[in-house]
């Protein structure tokens, strides 16, 4: 077992550990924290994979944007009082739902391996290789993207400027 | 590969070990004052606590964060582009300019939307 | 890392080293913070304890660590403790990715009956070949410090401080993002080591196919750059929570914002993480801008120093070292100087109200952000490609 596996499992260890405890903390905030260390965890696997790029990507869209709203809002609209629904499951509906995951993960892993893992060691694809990519072949889902965020842009005007609700 | 990772786990662990070393030797060489209610409660200038959590915030906050996002997702796209553009610009300038002219154009659009929207006004 | 043991461990020292020298600048930077008001507002400053004043960190450092261990009865204690650590993570992860010198060749020597090397070290923990994507990325992870003190303080001034603050750090994180875009196009490469060896030699640049030099001008991107070094500057100081942008600890109003509960060696972490991020916007505004480690009289290269050094020395690790000394001489004096501007505006600027604040951010920041990169774009098109 070279460093590179030991780094491997650490990771894998802690992005998982932090991704069961987004669905077993029973305080959304604390699940928020460990959303954001599983996105952490995950960026830092993009880098063993040589993937510079989107491990950036990774912290600053993931990790730094996304689950700080989230993070940000919950602590906006404190949930501690609507934290029952969380915390007060039935065992029956862990089960149901580790029974759910686990035949999924049975169906995924050797599909997975049978399909999408590459032995062979291809050339690592640099950021200019994504970028020219990004701009030639996929441009237009480039601009497409655009257009989806300005929808999602009046959206979030729309809800945020409406009356009424929980927020005045 | 590791090359890049390995320090940076490295000074993580110094940084927390360092972090939660001088806590716990602050904790140990501080004086252990007596704990009263009054001197635990939460501080506010003297009068009688009020609980956070009825404190009401603004849903503005809510939109700074969202609008953050999605424009944090066009400067990511930037980024790579700024890569290739001056590498490229005597064969495809013109093509990458008008390329991401357009992807900005549309979120400039939305930018002043929002901004026409009253999406931008702190009152 | 290294391909060997003792290669290892130096790198690993000297990630601790370099770690260690950041947080021991903070004292020093407190000093200069008070010794710098009080000369602005015309009065002494700390002059008591040792030579002007200079014991007077020491004392502080006692102080600090005998303070007691204060949790409140309404604070989330574990959250509460994390939190100042938190907080350190960003500023010292981001710090280790700057360049601070050119690198040390270490010829073979002999240790232990055994021959090692010969080695080289670079003076930054961590050499990326996209720093300045690893940097954003972990300092975008600033804002979780703040949020979680200000949430696991369970005071009503901490909240608020912390949800304006994060408000305030996103905000100005896409002017910090979009300021940096124009000098990225120039450079055209993520790396921060190539964007100091681009900014060699004297000043010159191509113009609808003619290149033009002027010989006594260091290459420096603020040249090109001029209108977005200015921005980023501007967006660095909201980063880092100082005044004029200091609102989450606007004392008029939330006591002390985010660490109203915070006392003794907490308090000084948070100290700790605003400084690195100060530090973390000076080495970037003299990377990106200001030519980085290097000199600016533009004969004095690299080369050129490590052939003064072999010519008094001799060729070796002592030249090597030699060189790398004094290039880590006029980082430190760019980045010194750059913290003296961020003290300077704090003692000399009142602080913005919140809306004036995210006005600024918004409205006016971000716009011309992203004027300058179209304009950027556009010139660069006009003068290479036509």
């Amino acid at each position: 077992m070279g460093s590179y596996d030991v780094i491997f499992y650490i990771l894998s260890i802690v992005s998982l550990g932090a991704a069961l405890g987004v669905i077993f903390f029973p305080s959304p905030i604390y699940s928020a924290l460990m959303l954001a260390i599983t996105m952490s965890g995950l960026a830092a696997m993009f880098f063993t994979l040589e993937a510079y790029f989107l491990a950036g990507v990774q912290l600053i869209v993931y990790a730094g944007a996304v689950v700080v709203l989230f993070v940000m809002v919950l602590m906006l609209f404190d949930l501690r009082k609507e934290s029952q629904p969380f915390s007060g499951q039935k065992i029956s509906n862990f089960f149901k739902a580790g029974i759910i995951a686990a035949a999924s993960m049975a169906l995924i892993i050797p599909l997975s391996t049978v399909f999408f893992i590459r032995t062979e060691k291809t050339k690592p694809v640099t950021t200019v290789d994504l970028a020219g990519t990004l701009f030639t072949k996929y441009v237009f889902a480039f601009e497409a993207i655009g257009i989806l965020l300005l929808v999602v842009l009046v959206g979030a005007l729309a809800l945020a400027k409406s009356r009424g609700g929980t927020h005045e | 590969m590791l090359d890049q990772l390995l320090p940076i786990l490295i000074l993580l662990l110094i940084v927390i070990v360092f972090g939660a070393g001088m806590l716990y030797l602050t904790s140990l060489a501080g004086p252990k004052a007596k704990q009263t209610p009054e001197r635990l409660m939460p501080y506010e200038c003297g009068i009688p606590g009020q609980d956070p959590q009825t404190t009401k915030f603004p849903v503005k906050f809510y939109l700074t964060a969202i609008s953050f996002i999605l424009f944090d997702i066009e400067v990511i796209f930037l980024y790579p582009w700024t890569l290739i553009y001056i590498e490229n610009i005597k064969q495809m300038g013109g093509y990458l300019l008008i390329s991401m002219g357009l992807f900005m154009g549309i979120l400039v659009f939305g930018l002043f939307y929002e901004w026409a929207a009253g999406g931008l006004e702190w009152d | 890392m290294g391909a060997d043991k003792v290669e290892i461990a130096i790198n690993t020292v000297k990630i601790a080293i370099i770690f260690l020298m950041m947080i021991q600048m903070v004292p020093l930077l407190v000093w200069l913070e008070r010794r710098g008001s009080a000369f602005i507002q015309n009065r002494f400053g700390p002059n008591r304890v040792g030579p002007l004043g200079l014991m007077q960190l020491l004392a502080d450092a006692v102080k600090f660590i005998t303070k007691e261990q204060f949790v409140p009865a309404n604070a989330v204690k574990f959250l509460f403790l994390a939190a100042p650590v938190i907080a350190l993570v960003p500023a010292a992860l981001a710090f280790a990715a700057i360049p601070l010198a050119t690198p040390i060749h270490i010829d073979p020597f002999h240790l232990l009956g055994q021959s090692w090397g010969p080695y080289t070290i670079e003076m930054q923990s961590v050499r990326m070949n996209v720093g300045i994507i690893y940097i954003l990325g972990v300092s975008s992870l600033g804002a979780y410090g703040l949020l979680i003190a200000g949430w696991a303080s369970g005071n009503k001034y901490s909240l608020l401080g912390a949800i304006r603050a994060s408000a305030q750090m996103i905000s100005y994180e896409l002017a910090l993002g979009l300021a940096i875009v124009g000098i990225l196009m120039i450079y055209g490469t993520f790396d921060l080591n190539k964007m100091i060896e681009m900014q060699q030699g004297p000043f010159s640049f191509q113009f609808m196919g003619q290149a033009y030099e002027i010989s006594w001008l260091p290459n420096w991107g603020i040249f090109f750059q001029p209108l977005g070094a200015l921005l980023f500057f501007i967006a660095t100081f909201a980063e880092s929570n100082r005044l004029p942008f200091d609102l989450p600890e606007s004392e008029g109003e939330l006591v002390a914002g985010f660490h109203t509960e915070y006392g003794g060696f907490k308090m000084l972490m948070f100290f700790m993480g605003e400084y690195g991020h100060m530090m973390v916007g000076a080495g970037l505004v003299t990377t990106f801008y200001l030519g980085g480690f290097q000199s600016p009289f533009v004969w004095q290269t690299y080369d050129y120093m490590l052939n003064l050094a072999i010519a008094h020395h001799g060729p070796g690790t002592v030249a090597s070292a030699l060189t790398t000394g004094y290039f880590l001489i006029w980082f430190s004096i760019k980045v010194g100087l750059l913290l003296w501007v961020f003290i300077w505006v704090r003692w000399t600027l009142p602080r913005f109200r919140y809306d004036t604040l995210m006005d600024l951010g918004w409205k006016t920041l971000l716009p011309w952000t992203l004027g300058n990169v179209a304009l950027t774009a556009i010139v660069l098109y006009w003068a290479r490609a036509m």
